[in-house]
């Protein structure tokens, strides 16, 4: 049944189908990268094929090839019922497997004719590094963006050890507590921590924030506080100015 | 089952007939052969496996396995040859009585132009492979978990392959002596034994030591070591490499490893000069080899090597130099240079007080990076080698040079010929400082003591007297850890793959040798092993870059 | 906390120009298995989302790649791990799809019987959870009441609740056991009582059906262009089904109906799911009836299927056999193949690359929750953000099928 999908295939893009088979009762056909988008568009658009249902797109990593990549996509159409399997063979011989900025393996994406192919190029991006041109939004997806390499390579080991990852800088994010932050009702009433030269030296270098408080939230003046506690501790050491 | 009519000879052409082609064909695909050649051994040429397990292409033939049995057309003219026997019959519930073709081993059968021979497209093939597999595990015993074959057994492979049924005999299986020691090296465990009589052939025909025989008929058939002997000849252990299944095994990989575990390197044999072409076998999960298994190799070594070289595989983690030594300290490599660099000050004024000692055991990557250091840099006339001293040799394989790349240094310095060690301690006092290469040296370490007020800076990989002697001491990769290229006593260069990571601080001898140079202030900038090839060979024919593609230099 | 004992200036005081950033998860109790949604919110709608997934991602596809065929049911159980039969049977259906092999009926109907038992508890588990996060508590308890006679069931048979790793390339692990039948036969009335209590809670609730209709929209057409499957496209209105459009084991003698939906919204998503229990129990019933009491388990071929165990320890040829199939894996024949199967989600992909070797060259798991998670962000656009919570909950994202 899905013969039909091939054979109309073979008639219109007759030099860029490169081989089709039929192994295990599934239809397949290997295609030109560079034809493949308008081969999928052809897919979508023509009432023999009307392929509508996108299913997936994957890649297989053969480093023994010069074109290691082979990009698989599977689709289906509601109204005829027939599958097919699209490859294209990419590769670069060239590309570092560790290289984050390598983008010299490239291939169209789909996700202008089929909007589900949008995560699926973005897991075949983070998992082998094929950039898809036009892609609206090529990120990491299964993997947290400072991760170095592709894993599902065949030359990414699978016991490898990533480095550790720095603190995110995150705007308006404040770093982890300092000594002096944080649950200020119960610190005040240690002794200790007022003669802390490190606490004393983190206050003077606080940055002052923003705070969202209504005018009728706000505590009392500070200067009033710092008279309570000097009360307190008047009887010890004398305290730096703040 | 068809009988094939004898056919008419063609009429004789009026001119002469052309010779012949010289194929034969199995099962339809045409393969050539050579004079003299069987159809199993044709058929290994072209790649295709006729399972077998006597045979051996590098032995005599004793087809007394029966597993080759192929069927082949009757002669011109004549009827084919057919046994009767007995076929069960389904149907009828009872054997009833049917021909078959007689089949011919194909280890024995002489191939002849034509010859049209039916391997697996024969169901009378298939019955016998079948027949004989189930013969011959009728008495094995299931051992399968504790026999170091598993993994690479034949019995296992051929049973998938060719039976997958059970066995019909009801009986308890014969009990023979298991785990009988033949020698110092082999073990033997008569119950796994089929009798193929590799063992026995080899070490009457290759290692000229005929020792091992065949005892008893039928089913208490076993291989004995002849009385009063044991099986210690040098070449024992490959009785062990020939035999298909877990009877003959090594008492030094024995219960060591499973073999799926581990990954092959191609390298080359750092016993002696012979560089027989070698297998190294390691765990990558541990970083160790394990054994070492022979390469075929029809110009060095055919299919042998012998026991010193397949035990010498643990060389390449023993005895190792792993951190940089100076004055017999620990140190860091880039402590070590530093303090080079801060020893050997001045060096270049003095050319011809610097003596460089070349080593026959180390890569001639190595030995080049040395060579050129000294002669384009520093500017140096006068060259040493050095190695291990020499041993037992024989006729078979192995070289009185226990040094694998003798040939290769010697090659390098063919303007300054390099003089041995000794003469380097006869005039020691014309120099201040040696540079050198290994650690292993010819003549006996209390002569060394001459070079104990020298500034001497080695960089080697195992240790040894040069390395203990050394006031700096640098630690370099063993022949496993890095490529490299070794030139043998015919004169072939040949190329040893990486297998293992880098133990230690360890890192390759030639890297150590530029970096050497950069803290003596010369631009020995070679960073990547590529790059030191083509410089080596400068405008020659590129150096083998995988082993397999060796040249004759 | 903001430190109190803080200088405060009038001046200081700065209402946010930027619109708010609020972050849901990843952990949640309201995200199914760890996804992180960052939404941009104007009041409490929300104007911008990102939907991040991949905290559960365990490497399965470079972890199957150093097996053997047969090591690679754990993880395939740990996909969908509310149904993991279903994802046996289909790992199943594929590699036998490659050897070409038939599993004998008995195995046909046995693997139809627990993947159906998975199926139901899929479904109660999502409805009662997304139930529970309205507010709704006891529908939700009452659904894991049901759930767990259903694991009992699954307990008896494969040994395990959850994990059971039961299937086999060939056939099954292990024939039903004595009590499989009466037990199915018990356990289905009163899972039935069950779903008609909690739907008696819940489909006239007024609170529960606001929540629901006209939350989470979508059109068919979008449905199909982002390759949505299962109950949430049936939802909208499309009746896909792989057991009826690419029938496979015995679903092709079994009568069931397959549930559809009109609007595809939150409300025909849960509909969809109720309506399937019932249809899986109908399945059930006829599985119990057809299948046959006596025959083989396991296909025939002794490269592909385990021998027994006496006849391991006693005889050399079932050694060898047990040896090539452990240590060497299934040698099936080269080549690739892609097998689809009704999951709980959806269909349930599977583009496996052999090599002619033991070991799978690459296995690709094409998991339903995958298209259906990556247009949770539109449909949450222009939603407030108590909508995301039964947007969310009624696609039945499962975290380990969603980041295998």
């Amino acid at each position: 049944m899905s013969i039909v999908v091939i054979d109309a295939l073979k008639q219109r893009f007759a030099g860029a189908i490169l081989e089709t088979h039929a192994q295990f009762g599934d239809d397949t056909a290997v295609v030109d990268p560079d034809k493949w988008f308008e081969i999928s568009r052809f897919l979508r658009t023509d009432s023999r094929c009307a392929m509508n249902m996108f299913v997936d797109i994957t890649a297989v990593d053969y480093p023994d090839r010069e074109q290691r990549f082979e990009i698989v996509m599977h689709l289906r159409s509601l109204e005829r019922g027939h599958r097919v399997r699209l490859k294209a063979r990419i590769g670069d011989p060239f590309g570092e497997a560790d290289d984050d900025d390598d983008d010299t393996v490239q291939i169209d994406s789909v996700t202008p004719i089929w909007q589900g192919a949008n995560w699926f190029e973005r897991e075949v991006f983070d998992m082998f590094g094929v950039v898809f041109r036009g892609h609206p939004d090529l990120r990491r997806i299964l993997m947290y963006p400072e991760f170095k390499g592709f894993p599902l390579r065949k030359d990414y080991p699978a016991n490898k050890i990533q480095p550790l990852i720095e603190f995110r800088k995150v705007q308006e994010k404040l770093p982890p507590f300092g000594p002096d932050e944080g649950m200020s009702f119960g610190r005040q009433t240690h002794e200790y921590h007022r003669d802390d030269p490190q606490m004393i030296e983190a206050r003077a270098k606080k940055p002052k924030s923003k705070v969202l408080l209504a005018p009728s939230q706000q505590k009392a003046p500070a200067s009033q506080q710092k008279a309570a506690v000097t009360q307190q501790k008047a009887p010890s050491t004398p305290q730096k100015e703040s | 089952m068809t009988t094939e009519a004898p056919k008419p000879s063609p009429a004789a052409p009026a001119a002469a007939p052309a010779p012949p082609p010289n194929t034969i064909t199995i099962d339809g695909r045409e393969i050539p052969f050579e004079k003299g050649d069987t159809v199993i051994k044709a058929a290994h040429r072209a790649g295709i496996d006729i399972p077998h397990y006597c045979w051996h292409p590098g032995l005599s033939v004793a087809a007394n396995c029966r597993m080759c049995l192929v069927e082949l057309p009757p002669p011109a003219g004549r009827p084919a040859m057919k046994l009767e026997v007995l076929k069960w019959d389904a149907a009828k519930n009872d054997y009833v009585v049917d021909t078959k073709p007689k089949l011919q081993p194909a280890c024995q059968q002489a191939c002849a132009p034509g010859l049209a021979v039916l391997s697996e497209s024969s169901e009378h093939v298939a019955d016998a492979r079948s027949a004989v597999q189930e013969l011959l595990l009728l008495n094995h015993p299931v051992d399968c978990p504790i026999c170091d074959q598993a993994g690479e057994c034949r019995l296992q492979d051929y049973w998938l392959e060719h039976q997958r049924k059970g066995k019909r005999m009801k009986q308890e299986v014969v009990h023979k002596p298991k785990a009988v020691s033949f020698g110092p090296t082999i073990v033997y465990d008569a119950e796994r034994c089929i009798v193929c009589t590799r063992c026995v052939r080899f070490t009457e025909e290759i290692a000229n030591d005929p020792v091992l025989s065949v005892r008893e008929r039928g089913n208490l058939n076993e291989i004995v070591v002849s009385p009063g002997r044991e099986l210690d000849n040098d070449y024992t252990l490959m009785t062990e490499h020939v035999c298909p299944v877990g009877a003959l095994t090594s008492k030094d990989f024995r219960f060591k490893a499973r073999v799926w575990f581990l990954r092959s390197a191609r390298t080359v044999c750092q016993g002696c000069a012979t560089g027989c072409n070698a297998y190294l076998d390691f765990d990558p999960r541990n970083n160790t080899p394990y054994r070492h298994r022979p390469r075929e190799n029809m110009e060095v070594n055919k299919y042998w090597m012998c026991d010193d070289g397949m035990l010498s595989y643990s060389r390449a983690i023993e005895g190792r130099l792993l951190e940089a030594l100076v004055n017999g300290a620990e140190a860091t490599v880039e402590e070590a240079l530093a303090d080079a660099k801060g020893m050997l000050a001045g060096l270049a004024a003095k050319p011809d007080r610097v003596a460089i000692v070349l080593s026959a055991q180390h890569s001639l990557e190595d030995n080049w990076a040395l060579y050129t250091l000294a002669k384009a840099y520093l500017g140096v006339t006068r060259f040493f080698v050095t190695g291990k001293p020499l041993g037992r040799g024989d006729e078979i394989l192995m070289s009185e040079d226990k040094n694998p790349n003798t040939a290769g240094v010697l090659r390098l310095c063919e303007s300054a010929p390099p003089r041995p060690l000794a003469d380097l301690l006869k005039v020691a006092d014309e120099f201040d400082a040696v540079l050198a290469l290994g650690g292993d040296i010819e003549v006996d370490a209390k002569e060394l003591a001459v070079l104990k007020t020298k500034k001497v800076v080695t960089i080697a990989s195992h240790v040894g007297p040069l390395s203990r002697i050394a006031k700096i001491a640098l630690p370099a990769s063993s022949w496993a850890e890095v490529d490299g290229s070794y030139v043998n006593r015919q004169g072939r260069v040949q190329t040893s793959e990486r297998a293992l990571v880098a133990r230690g601080s360890a890192v390759p001898g030639w890297l150590l040798v530029g970096k050497l140079g950069r803290a003596l202030g010369f631009a020995t900038n070679w960073k990547r092993l590529s790059e030191l090839r083509r410089a080596m060979v400068g405008d020659g024919p590129a150096l083998p870059s995988k082993p397999g593609s060796e040249v004759r230099a | 906390m903001e430190p109190l004992d803080q200088d405060l200036e009038e001046g200081e005081l700065e209402m946010p120009a930027d619109p708010m950033s609020l972050n849901l998860g990843p952990s949640h109790p309201a995200m199914h298995g760890t996804v992180r949604i960052v939404v941009e919110l104007s009041g409490e709608t929300i104007t911008k989302a990102d939907v991040q997934i991949g905290y559960l991602h365990r490497g399965f596809e470079k972890m199957c790649e150093r097996g053997t065929w047969n090591q690679i049911y754990p993880y395939v159980d740990r996909l969908n791990y509310v149904s993991p039969m279903l994802n046996n049977v289909g790992f199943s259906l594929a590699v036998e799809k490659m050897l070409g092999v038939t599993v004998p009926e008995r195995s046909q109907y046995y693997r139809v019987a627990l993947g159906e038992l998975a199926r139901i508890s899929d479904h109660l588990t999502c409805n009662g959870a997304m139930a529970m996060e309205l507010g709704a508590f006891t529908p939700f308890l009452w659904n894991i009441r049901a759930r767990e006679m259903i694991w009992d069931i699954l307990e008896e048979e494969t040994g395990a609740r959850l994990t059971h790793s039961f299937g086999r390339v060939g056939g099954m692990a292990m024939p039903p056991s004595k009590y499989f039948k009466d037990m199915v036969r018990a356990t289905l009335p009163r899972v039935l009582a069950v779903v008609l209590e909690s739907e008696q809670l819940l489909l006239k609730n007024r609170i529960f059906l606001d929540r629901l209709e006209n939350v989470g929209r979508i059109s068919k057409e979008d449905a199909l262009d982002f390759g949505w499957t299962g109950p949430c496209l049936r939802s909208t209105g499309v009746p896909y089904d792989v057991r009826r459009a690419h029938p496979y084991l015995v679903y092709d003698r079994l009568e069931f109906d397959v549930p559809v939906g009109s609007t595809g919204d939150n409300f025909d998503r849960f509909m969809c799911r109720e309506e399937e229990i019932r249809q899986s129990i109908r399945i059930l019933e006829q599985c119990m009836d057809q299948m046959p009491d006596e025959g083989p388990m396991n296909i025939d071929d002794p490269r592909v299927v385990l021998p027994e165990k006496e006849d391991v320890y006693t005889t050399i040829e079932a050694t060898i056999q047990h040896f090539k199939i452990v240590m060497e894996g299934i040698k099936v024949p080269a080549g690739e193949v892609y097998s689809y199967t009704e999951a709980g989600n959806g269909e349930l992909g599977f583009y496996l690359v052999s090599d002619g070797s033991g070991t799978p060259y690459r296995c690709r798991i094409r998991p339903p929750c995958f298209a259906i998670t990556q247009c949770l962000d539109k449909l949450i656009v222009g939603a407030m953000i108590p909508d995301v919570v039964p947007t969310f909950g009624s696609m039945n994202m499962i975290g380990g099928e969603c980041d295998h």
